[in-house]
């Protein structure tokens, strides 16, 4: 059934990661695992992770995906790739041979990002898959243990998956609570000015806390112990995915510029290069009301290399997130070029959803800035811990303009006292007004 | 370099999650089916039609942004002519939630299944949890005359089963043959152990038929909101009891001061000016089962919905009728459908009537109070399950 066998990929994979070094690029080793279809969505609904957790959400996911695909509204990934080292990719064994070949290269790409980016820094992709089935192992022992079981697992889970990205998306380190204080008693012993003369030193947190789940599992007071180990799973693994969040349009981007730089290089035969295009077209098409990270990335890399050569192309991938890639290399003409525009619903009273800014002298400014509120995790509202009064929690949403879905985060916040184990209060703005969820 | 090789088909490594969160999805259509809305028609439905039902979404919560005036998304659509203004999407209609429910559900989303009437059937009866012991009770057990049932190598003479003794003896021969030398011979008479005799057994035999009956107050004061009320009711009685039984046939009585037996249209349709005799309803129906459906031989059950205006003169014959018609049924429901604000002030619930029902309660004689349609589901759960509520 399959047009091509272990060798050929061999073959192809040498060729392929010559061309790659002679670029430049400098990845992980990648080991290719070959899956049917039914594996893959599998794997799709772990993230791509040899191992993970049990819950039911991924149950819920890989139904979803296996709908639409059989419903046709989806095709399935033609690459799942994982941040580690060695890099652990998936090859479906129902594809054709040129599009091994355009995974591989893709793969490549994605491999070096992981490895080259600086958001990625923190994220050990050497111990990845050992941490994940750790993590797998002790979380199965909690559903095994009589005393705790898979109801009161489970509903932990679900709490925390509800803030799983309430945690600090610029990746600044916060000193620990203990040297901020040190730092803050220096500075209310040498205050000059007055400045700290009202400051209370005993307040929790001192600075506004953006990881909340990290201050519940330090700060919790009535959390069991397995409780605390589920909490500190998920956040390990919301810090491991929050770079792929934060650079989804430049990592999607950097693997598309990549597969068709090193295609062309290959000379396919033309029974295998117009497929690719074929493919390469369909995988990189504007998606007209939604932004394709592929074909977005992939624009802008191209433009850089146009107009300030590969080496700055090299430079971005290092040092740029999605969020500084956009404001910096994205040009207006590129954007005109792309012919994006900004759509919104105007109300209640007049549902439908008109154009409206494209990019010209007034409009480019609003696009920009639309684009990277969508871009870099900068959908997820950001939710941080101001104060602990008595035993309630305050945490306030940071309001830039748009209003929170009311019912979700009334849910999240019930969700939030169930790990607090005490009254929660969320500060937030509704339709211009203060608005406070308890 | 990369490393290549073919995974390890490893079990279904995701079957355990799917099984769970098909748990949780089968949890929300239990809870789901107490809360279908019965705007279809009770009777004449197949087991195979399909209705929807409301189900809790099983959803992962986020904190997501909401669609506030002002947030915009970007598109993109290169070479193509995108204007100021343009309509880009069609608004889509405020969707509700539910029905009536709106506010009350903040937070809920709901998306609605179909079920068949049968699956309807079998998740009522999941949702009562009942023991295997009490499963049985829906059925009434017939007396039986001995029967034969199945054969037996042993017997007495008159029962002897001639064709199964002649089949049994052809059996004997042909294997006799295929094992026997060429020239062996073979006894092609009748042997002892050929002999088949009836069994005959005297286990009771369970009637498969069932009556319903819908009983219902017609008079002016009973509201549109009543009716709706009772007819979901009504409506998830009869898919349940139709699945227990291979037969089931509905009769349906409205009455005034007067009763008559009606069809299901004008039943909930109709409106009588009048006072109320709810005596005149079991006093119809004991008639109807003397002459249609003889208990010996028919399940019956019998259900009355008022809102418990009874004319108290009334009131004595109605205790009695009822008393007496619950000796006959398997099971009597009483109820009044009492909206909290349709009750007058002066009035403090269900009325005298129901209170005198009440306390002659038995195993086949039953009262509730619904108030809304919340209560349609506790109520449905106290006349068959006999459980505490949980």
């Amino acid at each position: 059934m399959s047009d091509w066998s272990f060798e050929e990929l061999t073959q192809w994979d040498d060729r392929i990661c010559q061309i790659a070094k002679g670029y430049g690029l400098d990845w992980f080793e990648i080991s290719y695992e070959t899956i049917d279809y039914h594996e893959m969505i599998g794997a799709m609904s772990y993230h791509g992770l040899p191992s993970h957790y049990a819950h039911w959400s991924y149950g819920k996911s890989f139904e979803r995906t296996h709908g639409m695909y059989n419903m046709g509204l989806e095709g399935l990934p033609y690459e799942l790739i994982i941040n580690s080292d060695p890099s652990i990719a998936y090859l479906m064994v129902e594809n054709p041979l040129y599009l091994q070949i355009l995974i591989m290269a893709h793969c490549v790409g994605h491999s070096d990002f992981f490895k080259n980016n600086r958001t990625f820094r923190d994220t050990d992709p050497a111990r990845a898959p050992i941490r994940f089935r750790s993590a797998r192992n002790r979380i199965q022992s909690y559903i095994e243990d009589p005393s705790i079981g898979i109801e009161k697992v489970e509903s932990i889970i679900d709490a925390c998956h509800s803030i799983q990205y309430q945690i600090d998306r610029r990746g600044r380190t916060r000193l620990p609570e203990k040297q901020l204080r040190r730092e803050y008693e220096q500075k209310i012993k040498s205050d000059g000015t007055g400045k700290y003369k009202n400051f209370n030193i005993d307040k929790l947190p001192l600075e506004p806390e953006f990881d909340v789940l990290k201050f519940l599992v330090e700060n919790g007071r009535r959390l069991a112990d397995w409780e605390k180990d589920i909490m500190d799973i998920i956040h390990e693994e919301s810090h491991y995915f929050m770079p792929q969040i934060r650079t989804k349009v430049m990592n999607e981007g950097w693997a598309s510029f990549w597969h068709y730089r090193i295609l062309h290089d290959l000379e396919l035969p033309d029974a295998y290069h117009l497929p690719f295009l074929k493919t390469h077209n369909q995988v990189l098409r504007p998606w007209g009301l939604r932004i394709n990270p592929y074909h977005l990335g992939f624009e802008i890399f191209k433009d850089i290399e146009e107009k300030k050569g590969l080496d700055e192309c090299f430079f971005a991938r290092e040092i740029d997130s999605d969020e500084s890639f956009i404001r910096r290399y994205l040009t207006e003409d590129k954007a005109r070029d792309l012919n994006l525009f900004t759509f919104s619903s105007k109300g209640r009273k007049n549902p439908d959803w008109t154009v409206d800014d494209i990019v010209d002298e007034t409009g480019w400014n609003e696009v920009r800035s639309s684009l990277i509120n969508q871009v870099g995790g900068n959908s997820i509202p950001v939710i941080y811990v101001d104060d602990v009064e008595k035993d309630t929690l305050i945490l306030r949403h940071e309001h830039d303009g748009r209003d929170l879905e009311i019912d979700y985060a009334d849910r999240c916040v019930k969700n939030i006292v169930e790990l607090w184990k005490g009254p929660v209060k969320l500060l937030t703005h509704l339709e211009g007004e203060d608005f406070e969820i308890s | 370099m990369s490393i290549f090789r073919s995974h390890k088909a490893s079990a279904d490594r995701s079957a355990s999650d799917r099984a769970r969160h098909k748990q949780k999805i089968d949890k929300a259509i239990r809870d789901g089916v107490t809360d279908i809305v019965a705007d279809e028609s009770i009777i004449g439905q197949d087991g195979k039609k399909k209705i929807k039902i409301p189900v809790k979404g099983i959803k992962e919560w986020q904190f997501i942004y909401g669609d506030n005036e002002g947030q915009k998304a970007v598109g993109s659509a290169p070479g193509q002519d995108v204007q100021k203004g343009q309509v880009v999407k069609k608004g889509q209609q405020q969707q509700g939630s539910g029905t009536g429910k709106a506010g009350k559900d903040k937070g809920e989303e709901f998306y609605e299944v179909e079920i068949t009437l049968d699956e309807l059937a079998e998740y009522l009866f999941a949702s009562l949890n009942l023991p295997d012991l009490d499963r049985k009770r829906f059925k009434k057990l017939l007396d039986e005359k001995p029967r034969k049932h199945g054969t037996r190598t042993t017997g007495i003479r008159p029962r002897l089963d001639k064709k199964k003794s002649a089949i049994q003896r052809i059996k004997r021969i042909n294997s006799a043959r295929r094992d026997a030398e060429e020239a062996e011979e073979i006894s092609t008479s009748f042997h002892e152990e050929d002999l088949r005799y009836y069994h005959i057994d005297s286990k009771p035999k369970e009637s498969t038929n069932a009556v319903v009956f819908f009983a219902m107050d017609v008079s002016g004061s009973m509201t549109q909101e009543i009716r709706f009320l009772a007819r979901s009711f009504f409506f998830l009685l009869y898919q349940f009891l139709r699945h227990k039984y291979e037969k089931t046939e509905v009769v349906f009585i409205s009455h005034t001061t007067e009763a008559e037996e009606t069809d299901e249209d004008n039943f909930f349709k109709k409106y009588s000016s009048g006072g109320t005799h709810v005596s005149s309803a079991p006093i119809l129906a004991q008639d109807i089962i003397m002459k249609r459906y003889h208990p010996s031989s028919w399940n019956i059950y019998y259900f009355h919905c008022t809102d418990g205006d009874n004319w108290s003169e009334d009131n004595e014959t109605a205790v009695k009728s009822i008393l007496d018609l619950s000796g006959i049924c398997q099971l009597l429901g009483y109820v009044e459908i009492i909206p909290p604000k349709t009750r007058p002030d002066w009035d403090t619930g269900a009325g005298s009537l129901y209170n005198k029902i009440k306390k002659i309660e038995g195993p086949s004689l039953k009262t509730a109070v619904i108030e809304s349609k919340d209560s349609i589901w506790p109520v449905f759960k106290s006349f068959f399950g006999g459980l505490p509520d949980v």
